[in-house]
């Protein structure tokens, strides 16, 4: 952590995903969709790791509600 | 400037319940660099209320526009010029207390609901601080106490410091924060000024404070006559 070629950038990322999770807190979709890794370029298996959490997350939390609410408004 | 901060998110949809179709109207100077109410935090609270609304099914809808300062007659004229303002139930403005008070003067048959919280006169200490520095008090006594303020401070607005309650530099109100009075001394040391505090200074004259205040320049007196 800190130690991002950008000197101080990934750490201000993380402060601002902080701030963007209690965005999306607030309207209540909550923030499990959003996430943010630290993974070392040549950290492949990192990655690969980072990948499934997000896809075993987004299959738990299901559709995106508000497209949800689109797609039936469109149906109709 | 003046530095202000966002409301609770449910005070803001509770502000606007009812409404089916509001403007978002920000103002692009102070609130605008205190990251409260310029033209991105009018994108994000935008799209926070559509999705918010959106999760409840309720239809809204929202626009937005950001003017340059609200606190100013000649900008909020130019809302007319790009939004047809009777289109909306409720105007949500950005700016601070005295921009929505002239935009609700201007608009009067209109709802104009706050979506800030308006704090302190203050400067920007670094990105993402700011720090009040002025209770705007009509009777600067600035010049005598070194470029610092007392009267914002001081937690006991003096303006014939230290009290009793200084602790090595700190207040006895809060020990976490510093003590105006040897913030005072020590920049008019470091001014070689120290004699100012030698003398104490008159009393405040608190009186000069006009509630609801009010200044006329000179050379426009007559139209206001
Ligand atoms: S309306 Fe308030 S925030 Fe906007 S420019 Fe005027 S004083 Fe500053
Ligand atoms: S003395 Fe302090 S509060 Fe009064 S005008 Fe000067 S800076 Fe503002």
């Amino acid at each position: 952590m800190g130690d991002c070629h950008f000197l101080e950038g990934n750490l201000r990322a993380k402060e601002r995903v902080e701030y963007t999770k209690k965005l999306l807190n607030e309207i209540g979709l909550g923030e499990g969709r959003l996430e943010m890794f630290h993974i070392g370029a040549s950290d492949a298996p990192l990655f690969a790791e980072a990948v499934e959490i997000m896809t075993n997350r987004a299959k738990e939390l299901g559709p995106n509600p508000l497209k949800c609410g689109a797609e039936k408004a469109e149906a109709a | 400037m003046i530095v202000a901060k966002r409301k609770p998110f449910n005070e803001i949809k509770e502000l606007i319940s009812g409404s089916k179709k509001i403007l978002i109207l920000g103002c692009g100077t102070c609130v605008a660099v205190c990251l409260a109410g310029g033209e991105k935090e009018v994108a994000i609270l935008a799209s926070q209320l559509k999705m918010a609304l959106g999760l409840v099914n309720e239809d809204v809808e929202i626009d937005e526009l950001t003017i340059e300062r609200q606190c100013d007659r000649e900008f909020i004229e130019e809302i007319s010029t790009k939004v047809n303002v009777d289109d909306y139930d409720l105007i949500l403005s950005t700016a601070c207390g005295a921009g929505v008070q002239l935009l609700s003067d201007v608009f009067d048959h209109k709802v104009v609901v706050p979506a800030l919280n308006t704090t302190f006169i203050g400067v920007a200490e670094g990105p993402g601080m700011w720090t009040e520095r002025c209770r705007s008090c009509s009777d600067c006594v600035l010049a005598d106490t070194g470029g610092i303020c007392p009267v914002t401070i001081c937690a006991k607005g003096l303006v014939n410091g230290p009290c009793g309650g200084t602790r090595h530099g700190k207040c006895e109100i809060d020990p976490e924060k510093d003590c105006a009075w040897t913030l005072i001394y020590n920049r008019l040391k470091k001014l070689g000024r120290l004699n100012r505090m030698e003398q104490a200074l008159p009393p405040k004259r608190y009186s000069v404070q006009q509630y609801p205040a009010k200044i006329v320049h000179e050379a426009y007196r007559r139209r206001y006559e």
